[in-house]
């Protein structure tokens, strides 16, 4: 049963959520539907007139290259999605359905992959597979042979950047999944490989739907892959097209926009496909008044198997380039691994960054306060959200779940664009402090999150809830004390994903950065722009262990709150 | 859906008017009190003038400063700076020329008049001059600039240039040997560094600098036959710079050459060497004050201190090219050409010509 609205708790948080995603996404969406149709810059005169032009969306799709780079960006995104979506089902499904021994080493070396910044890791696998230089060639003693500058090392590259979101989104829902239907499933006599095809994967539908959704998503609006090997490999990829031909000053704001309008098309049209999928919503209800904990299979000694795979797996993904990064952060300048190499090893680069504390640990205090608060006001916002789109019959939920989704089709250089002018236009006084940074995030990270929470809160059946009416509870009773506890798993691998990316972005800080608001990605460019890849790497290797630290704070509390697994 | 369109229509008309009243209230904005003052300072003494700027700068105690060094670089300086003045506190921002640009071009369209000085490339600056946002502003501290740097001081007095940048050839030394190295521009063509020479992607001010040195029809000659060398095009002019030093390929057509420089007097054994045979392009830095500065004393006192001993000997140590005193790792007698920016048409005809020749190859 689904509830119906009234004036209580429930209908002012209804209202506030409507309120709070007009101004966070409306407005931003309008303000770049607006400029994608007009011919004069915001501000100009003639900007605020009821005079429209198609010209921005002449100009971007008329051209030949435009559509030679969409194709090439659907091949890349659909082949990275593929690789990072097998490569996420098979960790999550090791670490939390199986007795693998080291579960608990895969997951965290698998979550420390997303904490080291995109650009160093994008780097060190130039590093690692250069055609000449490439510590991989050297070692095989084939130069060549790995070459990260083609469409295939691009691909490599960004699906292991993926492949810890597919594991996170599909690791919360098998930790929500209720053992007894795979019990039953063994019962009538299936075995281990029937019950994962026929009960269990189905059952994890919504998560797969939305896992494959936002890695299509954030493959084609990838940045920094193209950027650092799509020149050099000859391929060019959408937002690489966009930056082309839209990065002179001044920007042509117009343009910008019309492609923004072709990503958001494009999202809307995948979102209308996850609708499609999880539209029995009752069909994933796992989570339901009776107790369970959720069970692992026992592989018998196949278990080392899928340890020695995981673990080679996250050494690719995670401790390769991390090595490469820790070896480069005690260099004077990046030199292949060699005894001369070795001899000129310094700790001056870590010793340049502490002695600028005011700069790069300001940054970090800036960065902690940003990732953690954005994280947590995300968090709070989407589960509320996720509940009247998923557990209400409110009019216009799938609007609400649109709206909350279609600032992921936005480029974060236009997101931080409209933010800047937005906030120079509006009497509201938080340019240059966290806080508009904080906004902006929000926004931005608000789709992936929602995905997160959506995806355990169809888990849950709604029979918890109608219990707790008829105990007397009020919506906003229920909604702490019912709901929040069952969506921890969501919760807390939505936040986890939600801090760190906040933690490390790069483009909206930098557009909204003034002299006392930078966060550690401004540093980190700053590092990178000025060519310092040692120094870069050492502050990497800082951010990696305070990170790391927040991480394990935050699998304590994942730990004290979550479902607690069967050992 | 009508109870939620309901709620949204008149939240949207609320934000779009929240939106448009600044603008239209502050359309009428009054003009600029900067220009007038820096009028009237040139007619002053240079004592008496410094003795007004310093005073000036007191009171107003801050300055709000865009730089495009980055990072310590900028930091470092400003911190001389406020060790020579310690009543102004200097707000400091780093970013890139054109994110400089747009911000500065973003604030005046908003009436925000945030922003009191920006040091940027002069190439960068067309955007801006077309806006009409910078304060002309005149002053003799641009005399101690020497003749060969003197084409780089604007006559309207819109900016005041106080470093220069350079792009030049270079190589590296463990993969070519310098018998064997490109002596000139056109050398890069050589099919023996077929799929060796590093650019960046289109770069507005490399073609500029090329422009200036060969002339277009030079120019397109050149770009086809650099095409038909397959170049490396990889963003990030140190990134590259880190890759060649690296052994990764071998020539850098377009890069600064300070960052190999360095890496040289840091690590005599690095193997990096500078083409000094082939022109190295040079266009200057310069300070730019905004019309609309809240700070117009301050921002002067600054603008004119970057060209003093102290700046230029810091800009000296850091490997950029200082306008006065000897350049820290050019000899005398290395060719440069200076260049400055071009209108519109011809950048928009340098970028077709790149991308027919290179941009567009696959």
């Amino acid at each position: 049963m689904r509830r119906r609205l009234g004036l209580d708790s429930g209908g002012i948080a209804l209202a506030l959520i409507v309120a709070i995603l007009i101004y966070q996404v409306v407005v931003p969406l309008l303000m770049i539907v607006w400029t994608s149709l007009k011919v004069v810059r915001p501000g100009e005169p003639g900007f605020f007139d009821l005079t429209f032009s198609l010209a921005n969306y002449a100009r971007a799709f008329g051209s030949a290259d435009f559509w030679s780079a969409t194709w090439n960006t659907l091949y890349f995104a659909l082949a990275s999605s593929l690789v990072s979506f097998t490569l996420g089902v098979f960790l999550a499904w090791v670490v939390n359905r199986t007795n693998t021994p080291l579960a608990r080493l895969i997951n965290v070396i698998t979550l420390g992959r997303i904490i080291i910044p995109g650009i160093l890791i994008t780097v060190s696998w130039i590093f690692l597979a250069s055609p000449s230089i490439g510590i991989l060639n050297a070692m095989i003693g084939i130069r060549g042979f790995f070459n990260v500058y083609s469409f295939w090392g691009m691909v490599w590259v960004h699906a292991l950047e993926m492949t810890p979101l597919a594991y996170l989104l599909l690791a919360a829902a098998l930790q929500s999944m209720d053992p007894r239907l795979e019990e039953a499933s063994a019962v009538a006599g299936a075995g281990n490989w029937t019950t994962l095809i026929r009960i269990a994967v189905p059952l994890v539908l919504p998560a797969v739907g939305a896992a494959v959704l936002l890695l299509l998503v954030y493959a084609i609006e990838n940045f920094e892959v193209p950027l650092l090997l799509g020149g050099r490999a000859h391929v060019r990829l959408y937002t690489t097209e966009i930056f082309y031909n839209t990065a002179r000053t001044p920007t042509d704001w117009g343009l910008s926009g019309a492609y923004s309008m072709a990503i958001l098309l494009l999202s809307i049209a995948l979102l209308a496909g996850y609708f499609r999928l999880v539209r029995h919503n009752e069909r994933y209800q796992t989570v339901t008044g009776k107790d369970f904990r959720p069970r692992r299979i026992d592989l018998g000694a196949w278990r080392y198997v899928t340890c020695g795979i995981a673990l080679l797996l996250v050494f690719v993904i995670t401790g390769l380039p991390f090595l490469v990064v820790f070896y480069a952060s005690f260099l004077a300048r990046y030199q292949s691994p060699s005894v001369q190499a070795l001899e000129t090893m310094t700790l001056d680069n870590y010793r340049e960054i502490l002695n600028d504390a005011s700069y790069s640990l300001h940054s970090l205090w800036n960065s902690t306060l940003v990732g953690v608060g954005t994280a947590t006001v995300v968090m709070l916002l989407v589960s509320t959200m996720s509940y009247f789109i998923n557990k209400t019959r409110v009019p216009g939920r799938k609007l609400i779940d649109f709206l909350g989704f279609a600032p992921i089709a936005v480029p974060s250089v236009v997101l931080g664009t409209a933010f800047l002018w937005f906030y120079l236009l509006v009497p509201v006084p938080i340019l240059g402090t966290l806080i508009i940074i904080g906004l902006a995030y929000v926004t931005r990270y608000m789709a992936v999150a929602l995905r997160f929470v959506s995806t355990s809160m169809l888990q849950i059946h709604s029979e918890l809830e109608e219990a707790a009416i008829v105990a007397g509870g009020r919506w906003l009773t229920n909604f702490r004390r019912v709901y929040l506890p069952l969506l921890r798993p969501g919760l807390m691998a939505g936040w986890f994903w939600v801090m760190v990316h906040a933690y490390r972005e790069l483009t909206i800080a930098l557009l909204l950065a003034r002299s006392q608001n930078r966060t550690a990605a401004v540093v980190i460019f700053d590092l990178w722009d000025n060519g310092s890849f040692p120094q870069l790497s050492a502050f990497g290797v800082i951010i990696f262990g305070l990170l790391i630290v927040l991480v394990l704070l935050g699998q304590a509390a994942g730990k004290r709150f979550g479902v607690q697994e069967q050992i | 859906m009508k109870n939620l369109l309901r709620i949204l229509y008149p939240s949207i008309c609320l934000s779009v008017s929240l939106m448009i009243a600044p603008a239209v209230l502050n359309a009428a904005a009054a003009p600029s009190a900067a220009e007038k003052l820096y009028a009237e300072l040139a007619k002053l003494n240079a004592a008496e003038r410094s003795k007004r700027l310093e005073e000036g700068a007191r009171k107003e105690g801050k300055l709000t400063f865009i730089h495009t060094f980055r990072g310590k670089l900028a930091r470092d300086q400003v911190r001389l700076f406020e060790k020579r003045y310690p009543f102004v506190k200097v707000e400091l921002t780093d970013m890139g020329s054109q994110d400089a640009a747009e911000r500065l071009i973003a604030e005046e369209t908003a009436k925000r008049h945030l922003t009191d000085a920006i040091s940027l490339a002069v190439p960068d600056l067309p955007v801006i001059l077309k806006q009409d946002l910078i304060a002309n502003y005149p002053t003799p501290a641009t005399a101690r600039i020497p003749k060969k740097f003197q084409g780089f001081i604007d006559k309207e007095n819109r900016w005041m240039p106080w470093y220069w940048s350079e792009h030049g050839i270079s190589y590296n030394t463990s993969l070519i040997p310098p018998d064997k190295a490109p002596k000139d521009w056109m050398d890069l063509c050589n099919p023996a560094y077929k799929g060796q020479v590093s650019f960046d992607p289109p770069e507005t001010r490399f073609m500029v600098g090329l422009y200036t040195l060969m002339g277009e029809e030079k120019f397109k000659q050149w770009l086809k036959c650099m095409g038909e060398n397959q170049p490396i095009i990889q963003r990030g002019h140190t990134q590259r710079m880190n890759l060649m030093l690296a052994g990764d390929h071998a020539i850098q057509g377009d890069n600064f050459l300070y960052e190999g420089a360095l890496a040289k007097k840091k690590d005599p054994k690095t193997a990096f060497a500078i083409v000094y045979t082939a022109p190295i392009l040079a266009y200057a830095g310069s300070m730019i004050i905004n019309a609309n500065t809240q700070h117009p004393h301050a921002s002067a006192l600054f603008s004119d201190w970057t060209l003093s001993d102290e700046s230029q000997k810091y800009t000296a140590d850091e490997f950029r090219g200082p306008l006065i005193g000897k350049h820290p790792y050019l000899p005398e007698d290395a060719k440069i050409v200076p260049f400055g920016y071009v209108s519109d048409d011809i950048v928009e005809r340098l970028h077709g010509y790149w991308n027919q020749y290179i941009g567009k190859k696959k």
